[in-house]
Formats: structure tokens, sequence, C-alpha cells
């Protein structure tokens, strides 16, 4: 789909500048959106041989998170019997704290230059999401997000007082889902 | 909180939402100062923004820049249909073309960079923009951020973009927070960077708390909060539309995202904030209106005149149909009449014969004679009826008599036995007709003498009278709410009502329903409904036939408001029974305020009272929002604790708190007040810092850093890519650090 007369003059006059600036050949004049917009500019920075490698493909986000845990397990499997293998070549007792043994002999290879010692635990992505909450959660109103110290039995709604039950009471069931969904509960009937 | 609003003041401010305005074309930047220069080029690769940039200034090596350009991270690549011309739209130019709002990608999904496909074109046009043009590599070396403890899979993905695809000598990434902190802390010149402290980083999906020892950031024990600035917005978003489900309008997320900015806070103590605010004036005091756009709608408005004239020509139509009535109505009669005197001439004329008086008469149509005097009757009836119409003449009625009655039977014949029958059915029903005449004049004037009564009553004994009635108005509003409860407890199925239907129906439908003597003396047979009062059981057991009873009382309980309001001047229309059902809260309508059905202006308002401390909350408890995770004052309790306590009083010394979300009022406020109870009394909590320029101040940390020595040492060369993998990376002080480090 080759663009109209207008818009290929202007990219022939882009290619020969090597700044490219809008400038109307004369046909018409660029709409606003046309002047904002990158596409004709030329790209000389890039590199054409450069072919979107197979991982390009945009994965979600699900698969990218499964990716890292399975790595992080990999890992984990890894140093483990990495552990394993070096008490076995050693021969020794085992130690209660094999990983200060293991953090001394790192510390000993790390005399040799170039080599990162792991002594800590390996922060990832998820590894550093924080944990749920522990502490007691506060009942907030569904409706007005004040206090709520009551609980409406048939739609499991938090109200702050009589006022507010009487509108609870006159919400149809989907807006009482609504509202229970914005709390993150939500009640799926199979 | 405190705030300038109304407070008695009858105006209150009201906020207009803004409306986008279209981006204006900006010319790109000239490369020749840093063309050949291996100025290293500064991205902060931001989930909302992209701010680039060289890190020097134009003019002098040495002078670091301080302002990159900071565009929307979104491209939109959009075939425009009038022209057919395929656009690349980058950032806010997207505003530009409505139809490209749809075609928006972004690199970001959340936290995660995902979409490489738009990276590449947002990097180009980053690249553009400062006028990298004639270079057949981006010859700059690259420091980029990526998230704190970016997936591995993002990490390579944009190191092969940009070392394959872009081919920089060299890439080097970092975590924005730690940059932020190196600007806000930088040492003197000759000086180490090594400052403890606790960094705080508020990002657009993510909230993480990074402790900091001695300059380096020490990532394992750092933690991430999934709860950001998109989610606030988001949450905003969806309480107001639950508070106002019939709103007019579409709020978008980028308003709501305008009215996060602008109108919500922290609160210091969430808990006696909305205390307060339990008070409606508090409420009222704290509300922020917002006005959207609407439309009036186009009433045609008659002027005066105009509607004087349709009311007339509509009169004169009226009158017009009521002379045509009237003129048939007297054409009818006059016809009437002229057969009733044609029927009388021919009475007169009659001949002698009863023979030929039949013929006459079979001839005009007539059976018998019975039936023309009949018609006679009929005629004249009519006519007396229409004349006493026309002239409102009200004649006694005549009294009828019934000559046969008297007569007994056996006198009469079998035509006089008809006729008597008759006659006696005609004085059955003028006898009842007169009884129920008398019977409603006897009413009538009982309730004149009432109304009378009452009158006395209420002149003599004023408190007496207005007692009665309060009293009768209250025990008819009681009985219409017992009635109201009782229907809602027969809706519910395991009620004690419902339950005492069931039974009764139970009892009624029983097969053994008769007392056992009881059948033996009545012979076996069940007695229901001899008596009356039997019957009333199925008062109780239908649900449906109370509306005749409500609607009774219901009238009732009006006329004696109306006597009432009318006569006593201490009862309100405040005290009917209409006013005390429909009363809402003054709360209520203190957070919600309504306005009437007409009112186009005002029903496009949102008040925004609660919500605004509401949805800054969330930030430190998730759970609000439905997101099973710690708050930020859990998780800095958790950080700290794994310190021990000299290191952990270093770090309070500093905390530190940064990106743009942490420009809502009241933050810091807040972490303070969450952080002196979780530390030791003696221990000193420092004042919280936040950064000079919570947005910018990430980049600038980055430029700054870009101009040191230290700079090259930690970049990935080119070559090093190319033997080791995109992963891997050299482990330092600013950046991720996960298993693939480079040896």
């Amino acid at each position: 789909m080759w663009p109209p007369k207008g818009a290929a003059k202007k990219k022939a006059a882009a290619a020969q500048e090597a700044v490219a600036t809008a400038t109307p050949p004369g046909e018409y004049e660029p709409t606003l959106s046309e002047q904002l917009s990158y596409l004709q500019y030329a790209r000389p920075f890039k590199n054409p041989n450069y072919t979107k490698g197979v991982g390009r493909r945009t994965k979600i986000l699900k698969t990218v998170l499964g990716q890292e845990r399975e790595r992080e397990r990999q890992e984990r499997e890894r140093k483990r019997l990495e552990r394993e293998e070096k008490e076995a070549g050693e021969g020794e007792a085992m130690d209660v704290d094999v990983k200060r043994e293991e953090g001394e002999k790192a510390k000993a290879k790390a005399a040799t230059p170039g080599v990162v010692v792991v002594e800590e635990e390996v922060p990832t992505y998820l590894s550093i999401e924080a944990p749920p909450s522990l502490l007691p959660q506060r009942h907030y109103c569904d409706i007005t997000g004040l206090e709520a110290p009551y609980t409406d039995p048939r739609t499991n709604l938090r109200y702050h007082d009589k006022s507010v039950y009487e509108l609870i009471k006159n919400l149809s069931p989907s807006a009482a889902k609504d509202y229970l969904a914005a709390r993150g509960v939500n009640p799926i009937v199979k | 909180m405190s705030d300038a609003t109304a407070d008695g003041v009858p105006a209150v401010p009201v906020h207009y939402v803004p409306i986008p305005t279209l981006p204006t074309p900006t010319p790109r930047d000239d490369y020749a100062p840093f063309s050949g220069t291996r100025t290293p080029l500064v991205i902060d690769n931001g989930a909302t923004q992209l701010r680039f940039g060289f890190s020097t200034t134009p003019g002098g090596k040495d002078e670091a820049n301080t302002s990159p350009h900071v565009n929307t991270n979104a491209i939109a690549k959009y075939k425009e249909r009038k022209h057919g011309t395929s656009l690349l739209l980058f950032g806010d130019a997207i505003e530009s073309e409505s139809g490209a709002r749809s075609q928006i990608r972004t690199p970001w999904e959340g936290d995660v960079l995902l979409n490489f496909d738009a990276l590449e074109n947002a990097l180009d046009c980053a690249f553009l923009k400062l006028g990298i043009c004639d270079t057949e590599t981006v010859e700059h070396p690259v420091l980029m951020t990526e998230r704190l403890c970016s997936p591995l899979h993002s990490r390579s993905l944009t190191s092969e973009l940009m070392f394959e695809l872009y081919g920089v000598p060299s890439l080097l990434y970092c975590v924005d927070s730690v940059m932020s902190f190196y600007q806000n802390n930088k040492p003197p010149s000759s000086g180490a960077f090594d400052t403890d402290g606790l960094v705080i980083s508020f990002n657009t999906a993510s909230t993480s708390v990074i402790p900091m020892v001695k300059g380096k950031g020490l990532l394992s024990h750092a933690k991430r909060i999934p709860w950001g600035a998109q989610q606030a917005t988001d949450y905003l978003l969806k309480t107001t539309q639950l508070k106002y489900p019939n709103f007019p309008t579409r709020v978008t997320p980028a308003q709501s995202s305008w009215m996060m900015q602008n109108f919500c806070e922290f609160a210091p103590d969430y808990l006696e904030q909305i205390r307060r605010l339990r008070q409606p004036d508090a409420l009222r005091a704290g509300a922020r209106i917002i006005q959207f756009p609407f439309a009036l709608p186009v009433v045609e408005e008659k002027t005066e005149e105009e509607l004087a004239r349709v009311a007339e020509r509509r009169r004169e139509q009226g009158k017009k149909l009521q002379e045509i009535a009237a003129k048939n109505r007297q054409e009818k009669l006059e016809a009437k009449e002229r057969d009733r005197d044609f029927m009388l001439k021919l009475k007169e004329d009659r001949p002698d014969t009863k023979r030929e008086w039949m013929s006459v008469l079979r001839g005009e149509g007539f059976d018998d004679e019975d039936s023309f005097e009949q018609t006679l009757k009929k005629l004249e009836a009519d006519i007396k009826r229409g004349r006493k119409k026309d002239t409102d003449v009200e004649e006694p009625a005549e009294e009828p008599t019934f000559p046969l009655l008297d007569v007994p039977d056996a006198d009469l014949d079998e035509d006089q036995l008809k006729e008597k029958k008759k006659q006696r059915l005609l004085k059955a029903g003028y006898d009842a007709r007169l009884k129920a005449r008398r019977e409603k004049e006897k009413e009538r004037e009982e309730k004149e003498a009432e109304e009378r009564r009452e009158e006395d009553e209420r002149e003599n004994n004023f408190g007496e009278w207005s007692r009665r009635l309060r009293a009768e108005q209250e025990a008819i509003m009681v009985r219409m709410k017992e009635r109201s409860r009782r229907k809602a407890a027969l809706a519910d199925r395991k009620s004690a009502a419902a339950q005492a239907r069931m039974k009764n129906i139970a009892t009624l439908a029983a097969d053994d329903r008769v007392n056992k003597k009881k059948r033996k003396a009545a012979g076996g047979e069940d007695m229901f409904g001899a008596d009356d009062a039997d019957w009333a059981i199925y008062r109780k057991i239908n649900t449906a036939v109370e509306s005749s009873d409500e609607e009774e009382d219901y009238s009732q309980l009006q006329t004696i408001e109306n006597k009432l309001l009318a006569h006593d001047p201490t009862f309100t229309l405040a005290h009917t029974h209409a006013a005390i059902t429909s009363q809402k809260s003054a709360m209520l309508s203190a957070f919600r305020p309504p306005y009437e059905e007409g009112d186009v202006e005002g029903n496009t308002r949102i008040h925004l009272n609660v919500e605004r401390w509401r949805v800054c909350e969330t930030w430190f408890s998730p759970g609000m929002a439905g997101v099973d995770s710690a708050g930020l004052g859990e998780v800095l309790q958790g950080v700290l604790a794994r310190f021990s306590d000299a290191e952990k009083a270093r770090m309070v010394q500093n905390v530190f708190v940064t990106g743009s979300p942490s420009k809502l009022p009241g933050l810091t406020d807040r972490i303070y007040s969450t952080l002196r109870p979780i530390l030791p009394p003696e221990m000193h909590l420092g004042e919280i810092v936040r950064a000079a320029d919570p947005s910018l101040d990430a980049w600038r940390g980055m430029a700054a850093f870009a101009n040191t020595d230290e700079f090259s040492k930690y970049g990935v060369t080119k070559e090093e890519y190319e033997e080791l993998g995109g992963e891997r990376i050299k482990r330092w002080w600013g950046g991720n650090w996960n298993q693939s480090v480079s040896p």
C-alpha cells in the first residue's frame, strides 16, 4: 500500500537530506499528526541486517514469570548438587552450617581475581516480592470508605451505619457484586 | 485535613477537568555538538515516561545535562483514514490523532518490560529526536534503567536490541531509585559514594524499599510491593464509578490520574481522618468538586405570548366543539318532537274501527297499540329530559303511583297480574332508591356534625385535639411499618413469619384436620367455612392482599396530616410520613450530594471526599483494594528487621523517597509516623527526605554518574555481549544483580 503522491515526495525529500523536516512540497499541508509522526525519517543508525530473533515475539507476563521461576528452581537445584559434590569430594563430616563452610571456601576462592562470590541470597523479581500482610485487616465501609463495624449477611458488604444499610438493601445484586469486586472479593458461583 | 475551600462560604470552588491540548511539533535536536564524541546517552526507561538525553549539555563536556526529553512511554502505529498515510506517533503526539489512541502500545506491561516492538519504536523515536541521523550505529555508550530485579528475559532482549540493532559500544544498566538517591546524596567531587540510607521508590506499578549500605544497594534485602500509581488510579476510577453509577459521561483513566495527582493526599493517621469525616460538615469541607464537561439540552422555550396564543387556540377549539354538540342535540330533540307530534296526530286522526287503527299502526311499523303507546311515552320522556338539560330547570320528580298493588290478586286477570308484578318491582326499586338517598343525607349530616365537633374541639381545646391526631398518625405509621416489616419477613424463607405461614397452610391441607372427637360428633366432615370467622385465615396466608388495607391506611394518614398541617403550627412538613420515610441521613447526602433530575450541570459533577485519602491509604494497606500484600509500613518493618541495630541507626538517618507518585502531599509525614513506632525510642529518626525533583532526579543522577570515570568500568561492552549473551551484567552498587553475573 503505497502512500499517495504527497507522502512519497516527502519521503524522497527526507531521504536526501540528512536532517529531514516535514516541509510540504506544495501539494498539501501535512496535518498535525503527520508532522508529529516519525515514520518518514530515515534511521540509518539501525542495523539493517538485524533480524528479530526467535525470542522477540512478545511473551505475556505469565510466561515470563514462569520462566523466572523455572530458572530460579534450576539454580537452586544446581547449587544443591554442587554442595553435595563438594561434600562428597572433601569427605568431611556433615557440617551443620553448610552455608558457612561454603562461604569460607568461597572467600578463599575470592582471593583469586575475577570470581564473584555468591554469599547472599540472589534476589530475583519474584523473591523480592513483599509477603502477604500479617496484620489483621481493618474493615472499611464498602460504600463510603469510613469505618465499618457491621457486615450485611446477605451481600457480605461492610457498612458504616443504619442509613448506609438502607442504601445497601436497595442495591441490585450486580451492584453489590461490583462493590465486592472493588474490595477484591469475587464471589464466583459456578 | 487542611483545606482552603469553602466552609460556610456559599460558592464552593469547582475544578474543571482539563481538556487535552493538541501537541505541537518540536524540531529535532541538533546532533552536531555530539557527533563524533562518545558522550554517554542516558535513558530512563520508565513505565509511564521515557526520559532520554545526552549526559552533558551541548556546550561543554563537564556540565551535566539536567533537562532530558520527557515523553509518555507509548507508541502508536496508525494508518490514517483520510489520506491513507501511515503514522508512527510517539508519546504525547498520540493525542493528535484520535484514532491512534486505540492502537497505542506500551513497552511496559505493568511492572515488566515485555513488548520489544514497542520498545524498538520508542527508542527509534528517541534517537531521532536527539538528532542522531548520519551514523551507522548509535555511537554512544548507553546508561539505561531497568526495574529492580528485572526478569532476565527483559534484560536479555533489551541488550539484544541495543547491541545488535543499534550497535552501541557499551551498555550499563542501573536501578532508577538508586540513581536518584545518588543524585540527592552526591559525595563531594573526589569522595567515594558511600552513604547509608533507605530508599523508598514509588513507581508506576510497584513500590520498592531498597536498603543502601555504604553506597551499595543491598538488593537481596529489598522488597517490592505490587502496588503503584497505576493500581491506585484504577482504584480511584473504580470507587468513583461505584459512587456514581449513573454518571452521564465516561471517566477515562487519564482523567482519573489527573484527579489523583491533584486532589489525593496521604493522611498521617488514616483512622483519625476517617473518624473526623463522620461529621457531614467535615465531609463537605474536605470535599473537592470536579466538574466534567456537559452539554445543556436544547430547550425550545416558548415565549409567553406563544403560550398564550396556544392556550387561546385550544379554548376556541373547545368552544367550537361545544357549539357543535349543542346543535346536534338540538336537532335530535327537534326530530324527536316532530315524531311525537306526528304520532299524536296519528292518535287524533285515529280511525274509528280498531282494525283500521291496527293497519295504520302496522303501516307505521308498530306491532300493536301497546308498543305504540310505549314509544310515545319514551319520546315524551326523552324530550322532557332534553328540555330539562337545556333549560336546567329542576322539575319535581313526580311520585309514580302503583295503583294495582293494593288490589288483591284474585281480582285481576292475567294481563293485570303481569302489570302488578311489574309495578311491584318498580315500587321496590323506587323505595330502595329513596332509602339510599335518605341514608346518604344522613351520612352527610353525620360527617358535618363530626367536623363541627372537631372544629369546636380544635378551637376550644387545641392541645387535646392535636395530641389526639398525632397519636392517630403515629398509630397508622406504626401499622404501616409493621406491615412492611412483615412483608419483608415473609420474603425471607427462613423467618418466623414465613414458617408460621407454612404451618397454617399445612394445617389447612392436612388429611386429619378435624379433631377425632369432633369428627364423631359432626359425622366425619370437615366443617371449615361454616363459621364465617374461618375465612379470616386466608387473609393471613395470602401475601398479596395487603394492598387494600395499605391504601386505606395511607389515605387516612393523608387526611390527618393535612388537617394537622393546616391548623397546627408546630406540625411541619418534616413530621409527615413522607418526609420521615424518605429522609436520607445527613452524612450520606454530604457524601454524595444529590442533584435534581434536570440539573445537567450538577449531575456531571463528582464530589471527592473520602476517596481523597482512601486512595492513598492503599499504599499502606493494599488489602483494602483486594491485593493480598503487605503494606508499606509492614514492608519497612520487615526490611529493617534484617539489619543490626547499628546499621539500622545509620540507615534511618537518611530515609529517602523518590519516584513521581511521591509528589502526593502528606507522604513524608505519613512515613515518619509509620517508622517512628517500629524503631526503638532512643534511635534517632531523621527527617524523611523527598527527592528534589522526584520525577527527574533519577535521570539527573544517571547523567551525573555517566560523567564520572566509574561509568566506563562497569558497562558491558559489545564484545563482552557477543561472548556472554544478553543476560550477563557486572555487579555494581547501582545495578541489579542476579545469578548471571559476569566474572
